[in-house]
Order: C-alpha cells, then sequence, then structure tokens
C-alpha cells in the first residue's frame, strides 16, 4: 500500500515536474567563431540553456558580419555581431535590434607591421599599403589611429580583404600592414614566427560582442529572454570557473592554449545595454559617415537598434539607457 | 535513547538557546554582510559621481587646445585613481564590473594622453569632435558599470534581507514548534502520571492496593512508582482492611455473645439468655396479647445419681435431658437452663394443651432414652411444672414463680407429674 502511494507520488511529481517545464522553442543562432563567443560554448558546454524555454543551435560563422547576414536574411534568429559591425549596419537602416552585449575587449583589433620594415609609429603608416576588412571593427581603428596621428585614410593606400585574406596578403608582401582582429592577429604572430611587430593599440578601440535579432516581436523578445537567461548562466560560471571555461574554448575551436592565454585577460564578459554602447554605435557610424567609409550620409538614432525588453527581465541592472 | 524529564528540559532549554544564539550569529552575519554591500553601493555611487564630474570637465574643457593645461585633468583622474584603488571586497560578478571599470579607465587616460599629446595638430575638427567623443563614451561606459554596481549591491541587500527574514522567520517557527512540542509533552507526562499517582493513592485509601501503572514513562515518575508500588506491596501484606476486621470483629462479638448466652455445660441457653429471651417474649404477650407458656421442668432425685454415680454422670445425666427436651420442642420455642438440675421451656403462641402435650412427650422419650452407665441404663423422670402468662403475671420472674409453684407440686404429687397453673385451673 505505502509502495503504491510513493510510486504515485514520484509519478505526480515527475508529471508536474514536465507540466512546469517552460514551452521549448527551437531557435538558431549564428555563432561567429572567435574567443569572444565563449558566452555561447560554456552555455553550450554546461547545458545552461536545458532550463530556458529554448532548444538551442548554433550556426557556426566566421565573423559578426557573416552572422549579421545570416540574421538578416532570416536563415537564423539569432546571431552575435561585434558593435562596428552594428554601427556600419545601422546607417543601412536594416530592421534589426540588439538584444544584449556580453562580452568586450580593448585589444581585440590590432595593427601588424612586419619588423623589418621598422615601424615605430602610425605616422610612419603613411603612404604605405595597409590591408583592413571594410565595414568592420578594422577599418575603423585604423582610422581612428590615423587621426590621432593627424592623418586620414587618403593618407594611405587602403585595401579591403577578408579576415584569411588580409593574411595571405600580408604573407604574399602584398601590403604592408594589416588591421586585424584575433584569433587571426594571433594566427598571423605564429605564422610569420615572431617576425612581426604588433603595435599597442590598446584602448584605442573597444569591441563588444552583441546578440542580434531582426526587429523582434513579442515572441522574439520572448526568445530572447530565454537566450539570455543562459547566456547570463554561462557568464556567471565563466567569472567564477575561469580555467574550466578556457578548456572548453579551446576544446571547442580547437585552439592553440597559449592563444586563449594572449587574449583572455582583455575579455570583460559581462552583460550589459548601455549608454556607452549607444554612444559607441554612434560614434563609429557617425565616424563612418564622417570619414566616408560608408556610402550612407546620414546617422540614424542609434538607440532604434537596441531592444532592452529581454535583458531587463532577465537582469534589470543590467539595462541603464539614458532618457 | 529514553530521555528523563530534567534531561529533556537541559534538552530543550539547549536547543531554543543554541537556536537563539544561531539567530544572534545570522542577525550578526548579515548585519556585516549588508555593510559590506552598502560599502560596495557606496563604493559604486563615488564612482559614479566622480565619472560624471569627469564627464561635464571634458564636455566643458577644450582638451585639445594647443595651450591646454592638463593640471586640473590630471588632479581629477589621479582622484580617481585613487578611489578606484579603494575599492572594497567584491563578489566574483561585482569584480569582472570592477575589471571593466578599470580598463575603461585605462583607455579614458590612453584615449586622453593620445589627444593631448599630439594636440590633434593637423586633425580636422570633426576628428576632434569624434575622438572627444569616444572619450565621454568610455566615461559613459563606466558610468553605466558602476550603475550596475550599485544595482548589483542593491539586490545583494534586498537579497540578505528577504533571506534573513526567511531565515529568522524559519528560525522562530522551529523553536515556537520546538517548545509548543516540548511543552506539551512535558505537560502531557506531568498530568497524565500525576493524575495516574493520585488515582493509585485514592485507591489506597480505600484499601484496594493498587500497582501504578504508567502510560508515559518518565525515569522521574517512573523511579516514584516503583517506590510506591514497593511501598504498597508492604502495606498489603501487612494490613487487614477495614472490612475483613469488621467482619472479625462481628465474629468474635457474636461467639463472645453466644457464649455469654450458653450454658458451657449443656450448651443450651443460660439463664441471662432466659431472661433476656422471656422479658422479650413476656413484653410481646403483654403487646399482642398473644398466647405463651412456661414450663419448668426439673430432674426428680438427681442429687441421688449424683450420689450413687458421681458428679460427672450427673452432667451426662442432664446432657442428655437436655438432647431428649430439645428434640421434643418446636423450633420457635425456647430451652434454656434455670440453674442446677432446673430447666425452663418458653412455648410462644402455644396453648396450655399444647404445652401439655410437649410435657407428656419429653417425659415418654426421656423414659425411652436412659443414660448409660457402665453397661446398665440409668433412666431419670422429670417434675414438670406448667404456666401460661397471663394480665395477672406483673413481669417474668411472676410467670416463673408459678411454674416453680406447680413444678414443685408435681413433686409433691409423686415426681414424674405435670401440673399446671393457670387462669382457670390449677393443682
Amino acid at each position: 500500500m505505502m509502495l503504491l502511494i510513493i510510486i504515485g507520488l514520484v509519478g505526480l511529481y515527475l508529471n508536474l515536474q514536465h507540466l512546469w517545464e517552460p514551452l521549448k522553442h527551437s531557435v538558431k543562432i549564428a555563432v561567429s567563431k572567435t574567443p569572444l563567443s565563449t558566452p555561447f560554448y560554456v552555455a553550450k558546454s554546461i547545458k545552461s540553456f536545458d532550463k530556458t524555454c529554448v532548444n538551442v543551435e548554433y550556426s557556426e560563422v566566421l565573423g559578426g558580419q557573416i552572422a549579421f547576414d545570416k540574421v538578416m536574411n532570416g536563415e537564423v534568429d539569432f546571431g552575435t555581431s561585434s558593435d562596428s559591425v552594428i554601427a556600419f549596419k545601422s546607417l543601412s537602416k536594416q530592421p534589426f535590434v540588439t538584444h544584449a552585449m556580453f562580452v568586450q575587449s580593448d585589444n581585440d583589433v590590432k595593427l601588424i607591421t612586419r619588423s623589418s620594415d621598422k615601424i615605430k609609429s602610425v605616422i610612419e603608416l603613411k603612404g604605405k599599403k595597409i590591408g583592413v576588412t571594410k565595414g568592420t571593427a578594422s577599418e575603423y581603428l585604423l582610422s581612428m589611429l590615423l587621426a590621432i596621428e593627424g592623418l586620414t585614410m587618403e593618407d594611405v593606400k587602403l585595401y579591403d580583404y577578408k579576415p584569411k585574406g588580409l593574411i595571405q596578403s600580408f604573407s604574399n608582401e602584398e601590403i604592408d600592414a594589416i588591421v586585424s582582429w584575433e584569433p587571426f592577429v594571433y594566427e598571423a604572430l605564429q605564422l610569420f614566427n615572431n617576425k612581426v611587430k604588433i603595435h599597442d593599440t590598446k584602448s584605442l578601440s573597444t569591441l563588444s560582442f552583441n546578440l542580434i535579432s531582426q526587429k523582434a516581436d513579442n515572441q522574439l523578445v520572448e526568445k530572447a529572454k530565454c537566450v539570455i537567461q543562459g547566456l547570463q548562466t554561462a557568464i556567471n560560471y565563466i567569472i567564477s570557473n575561469p580555467k574550466e571555461s578556457k578548456k572548453i574554448v579551446i576544446d571547442e575551436l580547437k585552439l592553440d592554449p597559449a592563444f586563449i592565454d594572449w587574449v583572455w585577460p582583455d575579455y570583460i564578459f559581462k552583460l550589459g545595454l548601455n549608454g556607452s554602447l549607444i554612444l559607441n554605435i554612434n560614434a563609429q557610424a557617425t565616424w563612418a559617415v564622417e570619414t566616408q567609409m560608408s556610402e550612407f550620409r546620414d546617422v540614424p538614432n542609434s538607440e532604434r537598434f537596441i531592444d532592452s525588453r529581454a535583458l531587463i527581465q532577465v537582469e534589470p541592472g543590467a539595462v541603464n539607457i539614458p532618457l | 535513547m529514553k530521555l528523563s524529564l530534567q534531561q529533556q528540559i537541559y534538552f530543550f532549554t539547549i536547543t531554543s538557546c543554541l537556536l537563539f544564539v544561531i539567530l544572534v550569529i545570522s542577525i550578526l552575519w548579515s548585519t556585516q554582510v549588508i555593510d559590506v554591500a552598502s560599502q560596495r553601493e557606496k563604493y559604486a555611487h563615488k564612482v559614479q559621481d566622480h565619472t560624471h564630474i569627469l564627464q561635464q570637465f571634458i564636455t566643458s574643457e577644450n582638451i585639445a587646445a594647443s595651450n591646454y593645461n592638463t593640471k586640473k585633468w590630471l588632479s581629477l583622474e589621479n582622484k580617481f585613481k585613487e578611489l578606484l584603488r579603494l575599492v572594497p571586497h567584491l563578489t566574483p560578478q561585482q569584480h569582472t564590473i570592477q575589471s571593466s571599470i578599470d580598463s575603461k579607465n585605462k583607455n579614458v587616460i590612453r584615449l586622453f594622453n593620445a589627444i593631448n599629446t599630439n594636440k590633434l595638430k593637423n586633425t580636422e575638427a570633426i576628428i576632434k569632435k569624434h575622438l572627444k567623443i569616444r572619450l565621454l563614451t568610455q566615461l559613459e561606459a563606466i558610468r553605466s558599470d558602476s550603475i550596475q554596481l550599485s544595482t548589483l549591491a542593491q539586490k545583494d541587500i534586498k537579497n540578505i534581507i528577504k533571506n534573513q527574514i526567511i531565515f529568522v522567520l524559519s528560525i522562530l517557527a522551529i523553536v515556537i514548534f520546538t517548545l509548543i512540542y516540548g511543552a506539551c509533552s512535558l505537560v502531557k507526562i506531568f498530568r497524565t502520571s500525576l493524575e495516574e499517582v493520585k488515582i493509585a493513592f485514592e485507591k489506597n485509601h480505600s484499601g484496594h492496593f493498587q500497582k501504578i501503572q504508567l502510560s508515559n514513562k518518565s525515569e522521574e515518575f517512573t523511579s516514584i512508582a516503583i517506590a510506591f508500588n514497593v511501598m504498597n506491596q508492604k502495606l498489603s501484606s501487612t494490613t487487614v482492611s477495614l472490612e475483613s476486621m469488621k467482619k472479625i470483629v462481628e465474629e468474635r462479638t457474636h461467639e463472645l455473645e453466644r457464649l455469654s448466652n450458653t450454658d458451657p455445660l449443656t450448651k443450651i441457653a443460660n439463664r441471662r439468655a432466659l431472661f433476656e429471651r422471656g422479658n422479650a417474649e413476656f413484653t410481646r404477650v403483654q403487646r399482642t396479647k398473644s398466647q405463651l407458656a412456661l414450663m419448668m421442668i426439673d430432674c426428680d432425685l438427681f442429687k441421688n445419681i449424683n450420689d450413687q454415680f458421681g458428679h460427672l454422670f450427673g452432667d451426662e445425666v442432664l446432657k442428655n435431658l437436655c438432647k431428649v427436651c430439645n428434640k421434643e420442642i418446636r423450633s420457635i420455642d425456647f430451652f434454656a437452663r434455670y440453674g442446677g438440675e432446673e430447666f425452663i421451656i418458653l412455648l410462644p403462641d402455644s396453648e396450655l394443651s399444647g404445652a401439655v402435650q410437649t410435657a407428656k412427650r419429653i417425659q415418654r422419650s426421656l423414659a425411652k432414652n436412659c443414660t448409660a452407665f457402665e453397661g446398665k441404663n440409668v433412666c431419670v423422670t422429670v417434675s414438670i411444672g406448667i404456666c401460661t402468662v397471663s394480665d395477672k403475671h406483673e413481669n417474668f420472674e411472676h410467670a416463673i414463680n408459678d411454674a416453680d409453684a406447680a413444678m414443685y407440686q408435681a413433686k409433691i404429687n409423686g415426681r414424674n407429674q405435670i401440673e399446671i397453673i393457670g387462669d382457670n385451673f390449677s393443682h
């Protein structure tokens, strides 16, 4: 009798537990293959999406721009994109929104020259052939570096390459310098066997990685909320267990542990949607317009590309958008 | 393990004290944690305020001007760096935000230096403006981070207070439950045990020795019960109950009464009993006007028997006489020894003729039942005087005198006779 009651209670408990589970949405996310996407890899590894309302499938892409395109053509629900991509894309007034920033680095994009060229200062780049990936943080950083030294983009010969193409062209000595982001900088460093100089550009550009989607309806906001919940668990895990988190990324991206040790100190993993992101996007968009990096002429209000409805439900303190 | 009442009280007291100590420690701990969280919040506010000052400074000053003096900036920035150095102990999540603030402050310093070192000599106004915005963006990021830090600290304080309230209420609930449970258990043990002891005492009082059976076992009451039960056992074995004592006294009294009313030789009623009964019967006759006959019997020539056969045989003759008389009288008749060889029979509700018949039966029976002496029957006769009680009699003795007179007449008439003294006739 007692056994029957216990079995009945266990059965009821399991059934109720099943009923209490939130309705699962299938969600596809384009994740840029970079250590900046660590929260996504950790989330997958520690199964932090299991307790949320989403079943997540990743579509791994090279670079935030591709992720953005996949979001916009509807191949995926969400994507991971840098603030630079968001800034450039905002100019084309495409209907997208940023739900949350989950990582930032102030040393992701770097300027590489050949050691043999003995270029000490940015001013010495005048007249040189420089490779960048247009419409990304690499172009933005170069223009900043030049501006600080009183130069403009017209003072250099600009070449547009995809990240892999940058290294290839640099290797073929078609160009004198490249501005790229990790892991390509580390790749170049390994490839050229330390015969390159990496200029200290730390602090001159801030790169953040953000969760983006098409303009969101309520259902998409609900999905975004669940994705952010999973990311929040993953970020808390990264903060508390950096060693284990590094190992997850190394295994997932098949990276050299030395590379992770190289970039990790520059990364700050935290959820946020704040005024600085808006200002940053706005500044970069304005910069792109004013330096004629972009074909567009007017800068839209960046706030329309921010959707805080999902994050405010998960971590209200992380949302700080000035009225 | 069964605890004694004393141990149980100690246990409850110690448990309650322990819970109280836990409560106090948790409150002290919470105060400490809230204090730390408040420090974090205060720190976050200071960072926020200082960032605001820096933002205002950058907005209002033309930092790219060729003659710009950085002294004021350096003073503000140094103060800010000093503030960031005095960071309180943070949680891992807050520490990440603090790292972000540190890193962004470095960005601010570096950007400021980059702008200020070259004074952006050949730079267009829009680029200057852009770099300034970038500087402000970094400061805005610091401000946002400090707000987030402050929000987290506030959240911590709220959580601590909430958890503390839940904890305090839970502990209080446990304490109250423990106390109520303990009090109820003890009261139950005391109440039932005292009641059982009381009942046992009451039973004892009424002479029903009963053991104390405790329904709630406790060391203290069990020891009382054992002591009581041992005492009870001893008392029950040595004490005679009031009831049985009464019975014994009644029996003894009855026996004494019987002995005092019985003639020791013939085992019939003695003279004292005769007068007691005779007076009662006389009073009854006077009240109810019923009839009462008196028969005085005297053994003829008894002195000769004593002289001839000895006093012991004389006693045997009297015993035989009594035996014969007892056989011949009715159950309501009263037979007593009057003295020596004289006997009286009271015959209530008997007419004279009935008494005469009884007397004759006695004489006939006596003639048949002689007393054996050394293989030879020795027969005796009796002279009988009968009288009936009438109005002329003033008392019982007066009636006896009449019976005695009749008996005497029978002796004179030759013994073994029956003589009557009544209202109508007299012999």
